[in-house]
């Protein structure tokens, strides 16, 4: 009887080769990596089985992360502007900065949690993170490099050469290929290990008085926007900067074309907040407290205005804080600065 | 006995990766797509050329270029042969002869009467199912929208006349942004007499009427609007227009 069991078995195993084209087939050299959700977190939005990140991928995409080669001077790599120590953002740039000394428009933006994200860039132009870095790698002003330059130039290096073949199954040095080991990398990128997030998960840590009180009006006054444990709702609004006219940014109306879209733009995540500075899509705001200054008393009116800060006779109402609670609100945000993720090794470009 | 076993396990393998087409004599086959860019049945010409829209405009075309992608043969059962979603996205230049036509290898036999293709990129698939690797093309061509990762369906561009009024360029650049405005589009069409793939090579012949894109469903005065970009009420009645251009010929 045993012997017509494993007949049977291996009669299945072998009349199933025909059907094996789209199978995952495991290569040894290149072990997936573990992604844990941190417990404390949503659930993600990045579809993890459509590009698992493997040792392989994530050793591609961080290569390429840092390599100069993605822009046409050679020099502007992505992590010119994503620096690892300032949450991967451009420290006390205002906005960002581009091959031959060009200038963006928008500031850079902090890099973590990326695979909890349902759209990227200040106005959500972009609906999936592997279409991100196609933005920054072809704009005039930052990268200004094309696709198949950038692929010419891969091809002449062994090393990538290398790391595609034993990356990717199908080993080609394509669009997809780079696009997908740069998510690679950046999935990899969680920051969850803040004192606010081993408070949230009872790991013993707790607030200081000032930093309780912080986070007390923070839910009141902050956290319908900036909520839950991404620090943001992932929606775009207009919070009543004036209109800078050197930019005049329409924001999230370069995207849908909606007139009710102008000068709204993404709500922003509050993670490793205190390192990010400056602040804002254009950077003007350099501090905590400038920030908090502008809520209770630098807003000015436009119709896309969000409904939150006016009061029910159309007055702009702000968010009304007492310098003393400012204080309260900073010192809460500086629980959300995650020293493991600043001086993670894996993420380090040396 | 463990003779058996082999022996069993010799006539498995050979069995199980035998071609099963062997025994039958269809065979795989080829279908060339041809498209023609026409106004009024006649190519059209680029620059040099005036037409005239609806709304009684003139106009000469600089530029036209547009994406076809998703392309499924349809047989009269309802049978689909999916040609690969990674390989199927080509980009129809009028100024490029050689972009007009292209080669479909591989095509499962049997007899189809109906085509179906898409208009532009299909949001579910980008940047999925190695779309993304028709980033390069796009690029050189100019149908990338850089600040927005998305691709640029259609580029119509040119110069206008209103009646009675002064030469002024128009441009549409139709495409998907975000996840508010979806302007991808399904085309299906009955070949005009069924096409039996048996290991041959056959020819579908695509007319696009160019015409339409101003006047079909809806009428667009280029007075009214001669630059569509992101525009979220005239470049949906654009693709619209678009999806009723193509015929069989």
């Amino acid at each position: 009887m045993k012997y017509f069991v494993s007949i049977g078995i291996f009669i299945c195993f072998f009349t199933s080769c025909s059907s094996d084209k789209g199978e995952y087939i495991p290569i040894d050299q290149n072990p997936k990596l573990e992604f844990e959700i941190p417990s404390n977190f949503p659930d993600l939005d990045y579809d993890l089985s459509s590009n698992p990140p493997t040792e392989k991928g994530f050793e591609l995409g961080k290569k390429l992360f840092y390599d100069g080669r993605l822009a046409s001077d050679g020099v502007v790599s992505c992590g010119f502007c994503h620096i690892q120590d300032f949450a991967f953002t451009h420290h006390t740039h205002i906005v960002s900065h581009g091959v031959d000394g060009a200038l963006g428009t928008r500031n850079a933006q902090p890099l973590h949690n990326l695979a909890f994200m349902k759209e990227f860039t200040w106005d959500g132009a972009a609906m999936h993170l592997d279409l991100q870095p196609i933005i920054p790698i072809t704009a005039e002003v930052e990268m200004n490099e094309t696709f198949s330059s950038i692929i010419k130039k891969i091809e002449e290096e062994p090393e990538y050469v290398q790391l595609f073949e034993l990356a990717f199954e199908n080993k080609e040095i394509n669009s997809e290929n780079i696009l997908r080991a740069l998510s690679q990398f950046m999935i990899m990128m969680v920051s969850a290990n803040t004192k606010y997030d081993k408070i949230e998960r009872n790991e013993g840590a707790v607030f200081t008085e000032q930093e309780a009180a912080g986070f007390e009006l923070f839910k009141s006054k902050c956290a319908s926007c900036h909520a839950g444990t991404l620090f943001t709702d992932q929606s775009y609004r207009n919070n009543g900067l004036p209109i800078d006219p050197q930019y005049n940014d329409i924001g999230r109306k370069r995207v849908t074309g909606l007139e009710s879209d102008i000068y709204k733009f993404k709500v922003p995540t509050l993670r490793n907040i205190e390192l990010t500075f400056p602040y804002m899509h254009d950077g003007r705001l350099k501090t905590l407290q400038d920030v908090l200054d502008h809520y209770s008393d630098g807003m000015v009116d436009s119709e896309t205005l969000d409904p939150t800060f006016k009061n029910s006779d159309n007055t702009i109402k702000g968010i009304p804080m007492s310098q003393e609670e400012k204080e309260q609100i900073i010192a809460f945000l500086k629980t959300l600065t995650d020293d493991d993720f600043l001086n993670d090794n894996r993420f380090s470009e040396f | 006995m463990k003779k058996i076993v082999f022996a069993l396990l010799a006539l498995t393998i050979v069995f199980a990766c035998k071609d099963d087409n062997e025994t039958d004599t269809v065979e795989a086959g080829t279908i060339n797509l041809e498209f023609a860019n026409t106004i009024d049945n006649n190519p059209i010409v680029l620059n040099s050329t005036s037409y005239t829209n609806q709304s009684n405009e003139s106009y000469t075309i600089a530029e036209l270029k547009y994406i076809i992608s998703n392309i499924v043969f349809i047989k009269e059962n309802g049978d689909e042969f999916t040609y690969p979603v990674a390989d199927s996205y080509f980009l129809i230049n009028e100024e490029v002869p050689a972009s007009k036509q292209f080669e479909l290898g591989s095509i499962d036999a049997g007899v189809y009467t109906k085509i179906r293709f898409g208009f532009g990129v299909d949001q579910s698939n980008y940047p999925l199912n190695g779309v993304a690797n028709f980033i390069p093309t796009a690029e050189e061509q100019g149908m990338l929208w850089s600040w927005s990762a998305g691709y640029k369906f259609l580029k119509f561009e040119g110069s206008y006349t209103p009646q009675g009024g002064t030469a002024s360029d128009f441009i549409l650049h139709i495409g998907s942004h975000g996840e508010t405005l979806d302007n991808y589009k399904e085309i299906t069409l009955d070949l005009i007499s069924p096409i039996n793939v048996n290991g041959n090579t056959s020819t579908i012949n695509v007319n696009a009427d160019v015409a339409k894109i101003f006047d079909s469903t809806n009428t667009h005065s280029l007075e009214d609007k001669s630059d569509i970009q992101v525009d979220p009420e005239n470049a949906p009645k654009i693709a619209t227009n678009v999806q009723t251009m193509f015929e069989i010929q």
